[in-house]
């Protein structure tokens, strides 16, 4: 386990909060350096392809790059870490140790981390990530990552923090105290239902049309919205080969908007659960965060879906990608001497 | 750059060490690590008077209620509107409601919106930490998966003889029936591609237990397990499509029940995180979330030609202990909804039920097929390179 720091006192401390997420795991230091990766591990395949790679694991966008030749790992899909092999706790020990590399400074400083995962696989995992990563961390706090993003901003009573991930939805009230498995929810029709659905509409209403997951997923990420928008969308697709432009707005918009009947209802029910003079204050004060939380419109569709339940407001992160270590770190900044070093 | 931020309703430092307090509190109990002093750890700066009332109330409710209290039969009463059915109520989820079939068998449904619970609960929680059921059998499949092996396929036509299953309002068209023969079509499809040895639970309109169900998958050596319904719901306007599938009904539940139930059996904490490991371990939970998910995006992309506003309620863990009895990955298609009137016309035309039956054999493909693609690009050994039968040649590796 965790060694305590008596013995060195003028150890050098970086503190870091973690962001692991399925599609994306950021980092954010102290000492002000932030990086993201894509969540990704590779082994390669072979003797033959490590010798070509030059490397015993690649991580992030480098695996992507060199995916053919290597034994992939998402090891935070649908929101679990998988301990059914060991190659998933290694790849998640992979993804923090590459993370931590990348902040680093000091060679020999020691790491305090807090890590938010994705809500539905906070407990159970603990014990993997604990493993995971005290060969290089001195300690470690694991909270849910709706909950580290309202911390970083402080929306510690009376809010609501909806977390639009690629695997799932997490939904975490905050009431001024740690939140229960009461306060929190996670539905799984998130960004990657958002891809499988336009894909299958596209296929649909474009049979011949030749594109990948891959291009969807892109497609999506550059013109998601709900509700209205003024111009069509096109995109370029081959079609025999020759690129043709293509008309999805419908598409577009059946499949993001997929996504809002389960948002709505649990936002919904969540708050249901609490007093009705509370009601009011956490629906307007609900803050949407994740790469979700990007797509144009969704949250004044909320904001008036939720409206007809008494006032409502929504804000959006103003920054997706790091609000969730941002909040982590904030947590690892505020937390006690005694904690660290009791743990 | 800084986010927006929400507005700030209330001076947050308090509120802050508490919290801190709790992540601390919540951490150091699942790493195992016992508390160096006896006396709770506070912050120096912050030992409120709220802590020690709130550590001796703590105390004191344990001391009160030694055994957790009635998870296992948590009771809502109230006023009931479904005559035999009972709510099983799970906190954090939806809330999903069964109808009572004979005492031991429960068919389940889910509500769309959920009210507020009406019914009395009545749902043994304890047979959720039967962890020895749930580990019985597993490992052994696993080679079968990660051979390719499938090649039995059950599909299981819900109800059946004596009992009915839900029953329209206005052709009185009956769920055994309409179930039984979109399970029949669906068999025919799959026997064509000769794949398969596909087995119904029931090919005529009798009664089979679920039990008996479930001892039929088993004792055939199921690969895959496809229970049929339709739903009926209180709304009559709406309606819904959703594939459940079984499994712990989810990690952070079970471990949830496991805590309370540990209280009282005094499970080490060491025991119980293996417990833990073991279940997150179980593949059929992530192939019958695959399967549930394939079939419920063809199923969905179907239906909705011809009702514009059906809910995907995409796919859902059940806890439903019976049928985690199957050994292999298993799930329950609840088609769509017999209750709203347009739906029950739909379902009582063959041209319909046809269009159905070849989305979910879609739905099996697509989970294949789309297995055959991950166990090519991930088979860890490298050995497989085809399945027993020879059949499909698992390419893209060398
Ligand atoms: N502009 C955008 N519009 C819609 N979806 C987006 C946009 N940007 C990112 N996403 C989606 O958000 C998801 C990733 O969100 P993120 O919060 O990073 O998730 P996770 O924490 O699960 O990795 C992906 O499905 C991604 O496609």
């Amino acid at each position: 386990m965790v060694k305590k720091s008596t013995t060195k006192t003028a150890d050098e401390k970086l503190l870091v909060g973690i962001d692991l997420g399925t599609s994306r795991s950021a980092i954010s230091a102290d000492n002000k350096k932030k990086e993201w990766i894509e969540s990704y591990v590779g082994w390669p395949k072979d003797f033959i392809s490590r010798r070509v790679i030059g490397k015993p694991v690649l991580i992030g966008e480098e695996a992507v790059k060199h995916r053919l030749s290597l034994d992939m790992y998402r090891p935070l899909q649908n929101g679990v870490i998988k301990e059914g092999t060991a190659r998933d706790e290694e790849a998640v020990q992979e993804m923090i140790r590459h993370l931590v590399e990348l902040v680093k400074t000091e060679k020999g400083s020691k790491i305090r981390a807090v890590i938010g995962v994705p809500a539905e696989s906070f407990k159970v995992n603990k014990i993997a990530l604990r493993k995971a990563v005290s060969e290089f961390a001195e300690a470690l706090f694991v909270v849910s990552e709706p909950f580290a993003v309202a911390y970083g901003v402080e929306a510690l009573d009376n809010a609501m923090v909806i977390d639009i991930g690629a695997g799932t939805m997490d939904f975490c009230i905050m009431h001024g105290t740690i939140p229960s498995e009461e306060d929190q929810r996670t539905v799984i029709t998130a960004g990657d239902y958002i891809d499988e659905q336009l894909f299958t509409f596209l296929k649909e209403r474009y049979p011949d049309a030749d594109f990948t997951m891959n291009m969807v997923h892109r497609f999506k990420e550059e013109h998601s919205f709900v509700g209205d928008i003024e111009n069509e969308i096109k995109v370029e697709i081959p079609v025999n080969g020759k690129s043709t432009s293509h008309t999805i707005t419908a598409e577009m918009k059946r499949a993001c908007e997929s996504i809002l009947p389960a948002m709505v209802e649990s936002t919904l029910e969540l708050i249901a659960k609490f007093d009705p003079e509370y009601q009011d204050a956490i629906r307007t004060n609900i803050l949407l965060a994740g790469g979700g939380s990007q797509i144009k419109g969704i949250g004044s569709y909320l904001e008036k879906a939720l409206g007809e339940y008494g006032p409502s407001k929504v804000n959006i992160v103003g920054d997706p990608l790091f609000c969730g270590a941002d909040g982590a770190l904030e947590l690892a900044r505020e937390m006690p001497e005694e904690y660290w070093t009791e743990l | 750059m800084r986010m927006m931020k929400p507005e700030r309703r209330c001076p947050n430092t308090g509120k802050k060490n508490e919290i801190l307090y709790g992540i601390y509190e919540e951490n150091r109990k699942l790493s195992g690590t016992s508390p160096q002093r006896k006396r709770p750890l506070l912050p120096k700066y912050n030992k409120s008077k709220s802590y020690g009332t709130f550590m001796v109330l703590l105390a004191l409710f344990f001391v009160l209620v030694p055994a957790f209290p009635d998870l296992q039969h948590q009771q809502v009463t109230a006023s009931s509107t479904f005559s035999n059915e009972r709510i099983l109520f799970i906190p954090w989820s939806e809330i999903i409601y069964g109808r009572q079939i004979d005492n031991n068998h429960i068919q389940l449904s889910s509500l769309l919106i959920a009210k507020e619970p009406q019914l009395e609960v009545s749902f043994d929680a304890r047979n959720l930490l039967n962890y020895d059921f749930l580990f019985k059998n597993e490992y052994a499949r696993i080679g079968n998966i990660f051979g390719l092996d499938i090649q039995t396929i059950v599909i299981d036509p819900g109800h059946g003889g004596k009992d009915p299953g839900a029953v329209g309002s206005i052709l009185g068209a009956v769920e055994k029936d309409i179930v039984l023969d979109i399970g029949l079509q669906l068999r025919d499809l799959l026997v064509k591609s000769g794949r398969f040895k596909v087995l119904l639970t029931r090919e005529t309109d009798q009664y089979v237990s679920l039990a008996d169900r479930v001892d039929f998958a088993n004792s055939n050596k199921a690969d895959l397990f496809i229970s049929l319904h339709i739903n009926a719901l209180s709304q009559k306007d709406y309606n819904v499509t959703e594939t459940f599938y079984f499994g712990p009904p989810s990690n952070t539940y079970t471990l949830h029940l496991a805590e309370q139930e540990n209280r009282g059996s005094k499970v080490l904490i060491e025991d119980f995180n293996n417990m833990i490991k073991k279940i997150g371990d179980v593949l059929k939970e992530q192939e019958s979330a695959t399967l549930a998910a394939t079939i419920q995006h063809s199923l969905f992309a179907n239906l909705v030609k011809y009702d514009r506003i059906i809910a995907d309620n995409g796919t859902k863990i059940a806890p439903f202990v019976v049928l985690l009895g199957v050994d292999a990955p298993s799930v329950l298609v609840e088609v769509s909804c017999i209750s709203k009137n347009e739906e029950e016309v739909n379902l009582n035309d063959p041209d319909y039920r046809e269009k159905v039956s070849v989305s979910i054999e879609k739905g099996i493909i697509n989970y294949l097929t789309q297995r055959d693609i991950q166990i090519a690009i991930g088979d860890e050994n490298g050995k497989k390179k085809y399945n027993k039968n020879g059949r499909r040649e698992v390419t893209g590796r060398y």
